[in-house]
């Protein structure tokens, strides 16, 4: 019986665990999807969103109803980085994205450093801290809050994608790019979009991830390196695939902190990367 | 070929003077820091920028030398051994990791070579022989017998021997079949297949290489810090900056690692003295910067383009 209720326990956080994940893997494979780019820098858009969302914190705005600030505030943000950078990447040689998105990176670290310094920082008196116990599982509020929000997120961005004029042009571009020029679509104006759209997504996360989570200058790293494998799991480009493959890091990484030990946490999760990158590369719900 | 030829010469010339006449133990240690990163670089050159496999996980490689020195010396053994040690053990992982991974395209391998060192990375967190979390410290013996020096020049001198022998194996790289064979892989990997190069075999052969190149100087590093812990050695920062050093000097260029060891130590080292501890960030900055400016700029890094505009240059002329 104890054996059950640890493992209905386990299920649990590992569910919300994965919602977590599903919130800043969203983001990175909408832009994935429409132009081809990994972008590896964007833990730190998250990491940039968390930022914002403490210094709203701070002047008393709550995490809920800042969300819909930052994610503004990002969403204009990833727009001037892609007109003025990611758009360069793009004429360049195909390794430019994969090394430039790398150089922001740092360069956006090297900036929290040298504003924030590498302490920790954490929301004061964040909303949500109790607990809710249900048939003898306990699972923090916080966590349950952010599961919700990532469940929103992607069925909001799975529907603009599917059914708004917008998100057609964006899976036009996504398939062909020749012909959705020839189509009368603005790639660049897309491709802007879709980029500040991720960068948004990354921007919700960060105001939801303040509820549980410290900010310091790498913190969206470690989020992001999850996300790779998570998109990488689900399909890169599957908005579907990212929910799924969250889903499966969060449970792997609870089971296998659970059984293996804290510090192992990570292997499975790598070890399930690469065993689907040589099995079926293009992931789980992806097409090629 | 002669004029690259001569021109590692004159390193190696202007690199024993600078050994011989400056005394300054801060000025060595840039100038051991910079041949290392220029090894580690061009090593990282031989998968990501000849064969055009951007590894982000390079680190693994420069760890196998580290500890492999670490273990001979806590084991009574000569560190010496540990170059053929930790060659052997790097090139077994470049083969096993390689074997799978290589054939996968773009940031698919990118993220694999993340994923498999953190897997070591882990690996060696929990293994009590290689000493966990903790890493090993190294007992100070100086001696040419046990491969540590109380003075930083012959620490210089080693480093610039490792370089050179570096670079005459990646100028012969260039003019081998297997040189060809890579930037014909790199370039179009299915033109290359259609006219019977196996990618697989000939990606192997380079990452192999590589891995040495990188273990050897990951002897000279734990000989010459004497400390070797995961955090050192094997983390994502460091394959991280390995990388980026090859991008900003140009990937696939015969100097490109050189050139960008250089603006790495000048800039994110001299900066980090500057203005008081590599902990302020300045340096990131300013290195990330200049990432940035490169990929969307120049995304053949700096030799890349010096070398294009002689190129054009000569193009116009003949």
């Amino acid at each position: 019986m104890e054996a059950l209720t640890t493992f209905a326990q386990l299920l649990a956080s590992g569910l919300l665990t994965g919602l977590v994940f599903a919130l800043v893997a969203v983001g990175l494979t909408l832009v994935y999807g429409v132009m081809d780019v990994v972008n590896f820098a964007h833990g730190e858009f998250l990491m940039l969103a968390m930022y914002a969302a403490l210094g709203l914190a701070l002047v008393g705005i709550g995490p809920l109803l800042g969300l819909p600030l930052v994610a503004i505030a990002l969403f204009l943000f990833g727009i001037v980085v892609y007109r003025l950078f990611v758009r360069r990447l793009l004429a360049g040689p195909p390794e430019a994205t994969v090394f430039g998105t790398f150089g922001l990176l740092v360069l956006l670290q090297g900036i929290a450093q040298a504003v924030f310094s590498s302490d920790f920082l954490s929301a004061p008196r964040p909303p949500f801290q109790g607990t809710i116990r249900f048939a003898g599982l306990a699972v923090s509020q916080a966590t349950v809050v952010e599961g919700i929000g990532a469940l929103l997120l992607t069925a909001g961005l799975y529907a603009f994608v599917e059914y708004t004029e917008t998100g057609r042009a964006m899976r036009a571009v996504a398939e062909d790019r020749i012909a959705a020029t020839l189509m009368g679509i603005d790639v660049q104006r897309i491709n802007g979009l879709a980029f500040g759209m991720g960068a948004a997504c990354v921007g919700a996360a960060g105001a939801l991830l303040m509820l549980s989570y410290p900010v310091y200058p790498t913190a969206g790293a470690s989020f992001a390196l999850t996300a790779f494998v998570v998109v990488a799991l689900g399909g890169f480009g599957s908005i579907q695939g990212a929910l799924v493959g969250a889903l499966l890091v969060g449970m792997l990484e609870v089971f296998g902190g659970y059984y293996l030990s804290p510090e192992l946490k990570m292997v499975p999760v790598f070890l399930a990367y690469l065993v689907v990158v040589l099995l079926r590369p293009q992931g789980l719900l992806g097409r090629r | 070929m002669r004029p690259h030829l001569l021109a590692l010469g004159a390193i190696v010339v202007v690199g024993l003077l600078a050994v011989a006449g400056v005394h300054d133990a801060v000025l060595l240690d840039l100038l051991f820091t910079l041949l290392l990163y220029a090894v580690l670089g061009q090593s990282w050159n031989w998968i990501s920028g000849y064969a055009g496999n951007i590894s982000f996980g390079h680190a693994i490689f420069f760890g196998c030398g580290a500890y492999a020195a670490a273990l001979c010396v806590t084991h009574g053994l000569s560190p010496w051994l540990a170059f053929g040690l930790g060659a052997l053990v790097a090139a077994a992982l470049a083969l096993v990791t390689g074997f799978p991974t290589l054939a996968l395209r773009g940031h698919y391998f990118s993220i694999a070579t993340i994923a498999v060192a953190a897997l070591i990375d882990a690996f060696v967190r929990v293994s009590p022989w290689l000493g966990k979390a903790n890493g090993f410290e190294l007992p100070i013996a100086p001696g040419w017998a046990n491969l540590q020096f109380a003075q930083k020049g012959p620490y210089v001198v080693l480093a610039l021997a490792l370089f050179a022998l570096v670079q005459l194996a990646t100028i012969g790289l260039e003019r081998s079949r297997l040189g060809y064979y890579l930037r014909a892989l790199r370039a179009n990997h299915a033109a290359a297949a259609s006219v019977g190069i196996d990618e697989r075999r000939w990606k192997l052969i380079a990452f192999a290489w590589s891995a040495v190149m990188a273990s050897a100087a990951g002897v000279l590093y734990a000989q010459y810090n004497l400390f070797v812990d995961p955090p050192s050695t094997i983390a994502l920062a460091i394959s991280i900056d390995i990388a980026l050093i090859g991008v900003v000097g140009g990937i696939g260029t015969l100097w490109g690692p050189a050139v960008g060891a250089l603006v790495y130590v000048v800039l994110a080292k001299g900066v980090a003295l500057k203005f008081g501890g590599a902990g302020k960030g300045y340096d990131l900055v300013i290195y990330g910067a200049i990432i940035c400016l490169i990929a969307a700029l120049r995304p053949r890094g700096i030799v890349g383009t010096v070398v294009d505009a002689i190129r054009r240059r000569r193009g116009a002329t003949a």
